[in-house]
């Protein structure tokens, strides 16, 4: 099952290669009403206890795949269905401190059946240090951005 | 895994009630044929039926109800000796899209049997936008697209697919413009279509109106190209809303720690957007309704659509396909879907002279 809000708790941890901690991991399940081609999603942005991380710093992996946000962007015939999350894996050497966070997941997609409405923002602006950022995007059915207070254990 | 007897017999008899003769569209004038094929088992009752789109329980899919969940809740809908008509989103609802196992598709049949429960609408989507928000994809591969899921709702035992192919926007937020290679693609699939008694239909949904020039364009297409049934109408009760409810602003508000609903109503245009008496002439068109709603009382009447008056239409008319629901009630996002449908369930027996 998965846990109601977008930024799931389950799958929150460091990451390890080597010995070494080379980063953090956090799923997300998309809340739109049905599953997605990964080449929709216009992006994912991650901010945690007020640090942005950057784009290039963020992998996703699906079904045993791993794509940068460049490769997702052309993943035209990955289905992301709603029944599995991904997994965002955050690069940050040392990784989070154990205890709790408040992490911020920016996402959005395109929709192809609602012709883009003029004057009206495309995308939430991913959360800015500081807060959640502003509203006023236009239909993201439960993207934009999401945060929760997550804890981490290892 | 072996089928016995009465497995094989239940799930033959659902495939052969699919696959009924194609209709003579070639030759039938475009007025109502009363013996036009619907492509249900000759069995069916005429008049327009009750079903559920189990969009409408988007928001505990997945978390707290399974897709066997959703369909033993239909089965509490049906009237005792009949069906249940359902709608999926094949890229929610289907276990693997596009890929469903074989195991899964058996277990789909079995659970439709177990829950009275007959497959009518497929939702689904040719994502134009695939790539770019500004360029669509190449028209082959939509067309690709669109067979492949023609296919499998046929496979599923559909008889309609809610066909949503790219839109554009116009010069104001309420026309939608169906994007420069619909048509085309559309063209690529209505062979298949047939040949799989599958209907593709098109929603006429906010902020389009039955009356148009969106309206015009696919109207225009239907009877020039002589489309109907394959590609043909479907029509939200939301063209009919006369007042705004406790509903979505937008399709979906993030319950989970993200915005509220931000997209105004005035999106929708001048309320309403057409009125019962404007479906008369489409009714020959119009193969699957989405009985859109927002808002029940307890006295299950509902408050922002005039349902008396929708329904006596197509029952005068001669509509003789199902009306599914949709539930968009703001409560949506705490559990408020399931005794919504029931609700609204109870309300259409009662205008159909059901209860």
């Amino acid at each position: 099952m998965l846990e109601m809000e977008a930024v799931q708790q389950r799958g929150f941890r460091n990451v390890y290669r080597d010995g070494q901690c080379i980063g953090f991991q956090i799923a997300y399940r998309s809340t739109y009403y049905r599953g997605i081609s990964l080449s929709l999603s216009k992006g994912f942005r991650v901010l945690v206890d007020g640090e942005q991380f950057p784009p290039e710093a963020i992998t996703i992996a699906y079904e045993g795949e791993t794509y940068t946000q460049d490769e997702m962007a052309k993943a035209g015939h990955v289905q992301w269905n709603l029944d599995e999350p991904v997994i965002l894996n955050i690069a940050k050497p040392g990784g989070l401190k154990l205890g709790v966070h408040e992490v911020t997941v920016n996402w959005s997609h395109r929709i192809s059946y609602i012709g883009t409405m003029p004057g009206v923002p495309e995308q939430t602006p991913a959360a800015e240090a500081g807060g959640p950022g502003p509203t006023g995007a236009t239909l993201e059915f439960g993207g934009g951005n999401n945060t929760r207070k997550l804890v981490l254990v290892r | 895994m072996k089928m016995t007897r009465k497995e094989f017999l239940q799930t033959a008899a659902v495939v052969a009630g699919a696959i009924a003769l194609p209709g003579t569209a070639a030759s039938a004038p475009l007025a109502r044929q009363r013996g036009m094929d619907e492509g249900f088992p000759a069995s069916e009752r005429k008049g327009p039926k009750r079903g559920v789109s189990i969009y409408s329980y988007e928001h505990e899919f997945n978390v707290s109800a399974t897709l066997e969940d959703c369909l033993m809740e239909l089965s509490d809908l049906a009237t005792p000796g009949t069906k249940i008509g359902l709608e999926v989103l094949a890229n929610a609802h289907v276990k693997n899209y596009p890929h469903p196992s074989t195991a899964w598709i058996d277990d789909w049949y079995k659970m439709l049997d177990r829950y009275d429960i007959i497959p009518v609408e497929y939702g689904h989507w040719v994502d134009t936008k695939l790539y770019s928000e500004t360029q669509t994809i190449d028209t082959k591969e939509g067309v690709e697209m669109l067979i492949a899921d023609i296919k499998l709702a046929s496979r599923l035992g559909f008889t309609r697919a809610r066909t949503k192919v790219g839109m554009q926007g116009g010069a104001s937020i309420a026309v939608q413009t169906p994007a420069d290679n619909f048509f085309e693609i559309i063209k690529g699939a209505l062979e298949t279509a047939q040949k799989h008694n599958v209907r593709m239909l098109t929603e006429i949904h906010v902020p389009t109106s039955l009356k148009g020039p969106t309206m015009d364009k696919y109207m225009d297409f239907i009877t020039k190209e002589n489309t109907n049934p394959w590609f043909a109408l479907n029509i939200d009760f939301s063209v009919f809303q006369t007042r705004m409810g406790p509903q979505l602003g937008d399709h979906q508000a993030s319950a989970t720690g993200g915005q509220a609903p931000h997209a105004p109503p005035s999106w929708m245009g001048k309320l309403p957007l057409a009125v019962p008496e404007d479906m008369i002439p489409l009714i020959p068109y119009i193969h699957c309704c989405h009985a859109k709603f927002n808002d029940m009382t307890d006295a299950c009447e509902e408050t922002t659509i005039p349902y008396p008056e929708v329904i006596k239409v197509l029952v005068d008319h001669g509509y003789n396909g199902y009306m599914m629901s949709e539930y968009e009630g703001i409560d949506k996002l705490q559990g408020g879907a399931w005794p919504a449908v029931r609700k609204q369930h109870v309300m259409m027996k009662r205008l159909l002279g059901e209860a």
